[in-house]
């Protein structure tokens, strides 16, 4: 059902404790995009490694967007903090080998009203310029 | 612990651009403890890479493997075999695993992924501070248990330069005056007069006295 | 003939002495210290030759003190530890005894990372006051460091700076006991400009009796502008210029700075004679020595006494 054939591929990381009807708010979304967006839950934002967020673009996401409650929302305390570093560190990591920071995005919310994601998804999806990553002709499976 | 940075993707990138099929050897200790060349940050770098190559139009291979400690016969011989798979391995060790690898592969290029640092301590989680030198004489007793030889910028062994000011070091107001703490514990313990007596000249013969260093313990080696 | 240190006789004969700083060249060039010699000769005792300050590469102290004294004056030989290791050091000590350099002034040095060669590698193999009883014990034991006798021993009147705006203050009245113990016998402090906090430094040195152990000399830069004192206050390592002083320089009128900084030098001289156990001055008159002919006659410390 990939309606978007040509279109970017979406890699979303999304912090469990955001939106309590996750898994039917994301349904609608993975129907619509198909093969193009993938949904990575995970208990807190704090536990979002940067390897999480290369090992997405490397295996076929052109973007990556990570979902945390609003700074000081976090049950854990600093997960969404944390999560900002590790973002910026990934951010750097792909600049290195020549792509563009914002293809990592964080998107922070707020939990002043229950939270969708499916919106927050559709908003940032909306607000993306970037096109899939140019990867030199190369298929995204190395044919070793 | 030994501590260690990793080197810009670009120069690695340089290193490695003779080779097809690079192995990426981790090191879990020191350098894993400072987040720079544990299995995390091996797995990291090797997707970096591998993405790094695709973006370049380059087809390269990338394994990985992390051993407990690249600086020790026994373990890196767990490499043995496997190695033989790759064109050149990347180490993310201290210079001491970096060496310690070439030197079981002698055929195989190691080149170093890391630029190692220095000898120090986890100040905080993601603060790491050089606090010794390996001087091989250890004088901390004489300083409150802090080395003016690698904490204060000019190795004073006989008090605080002239330029030692609100606690910080005249060289970096980053860095505290390393003579300050010294004074500050003494004092706390009520003996600064321990600094009255004139500290001689270091022996640096036991630094760098005849070239590169060794132990020998012979009640450590096997055989006669 | 015997050549004695100029200021040491000037100091032992009980006079107030005067001494100045004279920064060598970024060049090869000679006669840019002798021009500087013979502004300074007749109005100060003795010439200090900055080593390489601030670790910016010059002409060698060493070599621009043998200038100074062919020029007929008595030159001190500064000597940080930052950039020769004990092997070049007391080769240099026993070299500026040979040319007739009789004062040496042992330092540590600022740190490399200042100056123009922020790469290098700094040695600090010694510290200054090793290096004091480095010299000392070259001079009256004619022994060098690990023991070895010299067939001649260096003859050198032995000094070292001291700051006493710097931190942590308890302590460094402690230090200045330990360079006199290491054997310094003149002191040039860092730049006056916070008489209140020097005149406490000095109590504590009056209350120890080391002003009877050591000859004290009171370190003065005059000022050219505002911005040169906000900017030694901020940027340059161990300053301490109180806001006062501050804006006392910003009060007047530009062309006029100059003029309230001599002032200003000028009484703290005088404040400086008046303080007991205070022995001279040292005026670091830094790219600006053809004003301190003018200081010295204005502060009545001229002529000097021929000793
Ligand atoms: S004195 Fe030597 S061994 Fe001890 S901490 Fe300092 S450098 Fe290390
Ligand atoms: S300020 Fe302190 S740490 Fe820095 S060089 Fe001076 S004495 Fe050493």
């Amino acid at each position: 059902m990939a309606q978007q054939k040509k279109g970017p591929v979406f890699a979303i990381f999304f912090c469990q404790q955001l939106d309590a009807r996750q898994d039917i708010n994301r349904r609608c979304l993975e129907k619509e995009f198909g093969s193009h967006i993938r949904f990575f839950p995970i208990p807190c934002s704090g536990r979002i490694e940067p390897l999480h967020l290369l090992k997405a673009i490397e295996s076929g996401a052109d973007m990556a967007y990570l979902l945390t409650c609003g700074e000081g929302d976090c049950r854990y305390g600093e997960g969404n903090i944390r999560a900002k570093k590790r973002v910026n560190y990934a951010q750097g990591l792909i600049e290195e080998i020549g792509l563009e920071r914002k293809r990592i995005v964080l998107i922070s919310k707020k939990i002043d009203a229950p939270v969708s994601i499916d919106i927050l998804v559709r908003e940032a999806i909306a607000g993306n310029d970037m096109l899939p990553i140019q990867w030199n002709g190369h298929n995204l499976q190395v044919d070793d | 612990m030994i501590t260690a940075e990793r080197k810009p993707i670009t120069e690695i990138e340089a290193m490695l651009n003779p080779f097809r099929r690079i192995l990426v050897v981790g090191c879990g200790t020191c350098v894993a403890e400072c987040a720079a060349g544990g299995e995390k940050e091996v797995a990291l770098l090797s997707s970096a890479l591998r993405m790094d190559a695709r973006l370049k139009g380059r087809k390269i291979e990338v394994g990985e493997v992390t051993i407990d400690r690249q600086c020790v016969y026994e373990f890196i011989n767990e490499l043995t075999g496997f190695v033989d798979h790759y064109d050149a391995i990347l180490s993310l060790g201290c210079g001491a695993g970096v060496q310690a690898v070439a030197g079981l592969f002698p055929k195989m290029p190691v080149l170093p992924g890391l630029n190692t640092k220095f000898i120090g301590e986890t100040k905080e989680t993601g603060l790491w501070i050089e606090n010794c030198r390996a001087c091989g004489d250890c004088k901390l007793g004489y300083f409150a248990g802090v080395c003016p030889l690698t904490r204060c910028a000019k190795g004073l062994l006989n008090g605080p330069c002239g330029g030692s000011k609100n606690g910080v070091c005249e060289t970096n107001p980053d860095t505290p005056c390393a003579w300050q703490m010294i004074i500050d514990r003494l004092e706390g313990r009520g003996q600064i007069d321990l600094l009255q007596t004139i500290f001689p000249p270091v022996d640096w013969s036991k630094y760098e006295g005849k070239g590169p260093r060794k132990i020998e313990r012979e009640d450590q080696r096997s055989g006669s | 003939m015997e050549v004695e240190s100029n200021l040491k006789k000037v100091l032992m004969n009980g006079h107030f002495a005067v001494t100045a700083e004279c920064g060598p060249p970024k060049g090869a060039d000679p006669d840019v210290i002798q021009k500087k010699g013979n502004i300074l000769k007749g109005y100060v005792d003795s010439v200090n030759v900055t080593d390489n300050q601030t670790g910016v590469v010059r002409l060698c102290s060493l070599a621009a003190c043998a200038i100074l004294k062919r020029e007929g004056l008595d030159p001190v030989l500064q000597m940080v530890t930052r950039d020769r290791n004990r092997i070049a050091l007391q080769s240099d000590v026993l070299g500026a005894s040979a040319l007739g350099i009789r004062n040496i002034l042992c330092l540590s040095g600022d740190h490399q990372s200042f100056g123009n060669q922020r790469e290098a590698k700094g040695v600090f193999d010694i510290d200054s006051i090793q290096l004091i009883q480095t010299v000392r014990s070259m001079r009256d034991e004619g022994k060098v460091i690990g023991g070895d006798v010299l067939i001649q021993p260096p003859d050198l009147f032995i000094g070292t700076t001291e700051n006493p705006f710097a931190d942590p203050f308890q302590y460094r009245v402690l230090r200045l006991e330990k360079k006199i113990m290491a054997g310094a016998e003149f002191i040039q402090t860092q730049c006056i400009y916070n008489i209140a906090r020097f005149k406490e430094w000095m109590k504590q040195v009056q209350d120890r009796g080391i002003d009877k152990k050591v000859y004290i000399l009171g370190g003065i830069t005059p000022m050219k502008s505002a911005s040169m004192a906000q900017y030694m206050n901020t940027k340059v390592a161990g300053m301490d210029i109180p806001d006062h002083m501050i804006m006392r320089m910003k009060s007047v009128a530009a062309k006029n700075q100059r003029e309230e900084g001599i002032k200003i030098a000028i009484e703290t001289i005088e404040v400086l004679k008046e303080i007991k156990g205070i022995q001279g001055i040292h005026i670091m008159a830094i790219e600006w020595e053809e004003i301190v002919p003018r200081l010295v006659e204005e502060a009545g410390l001229y002529p000097r006494p021929a000793v």
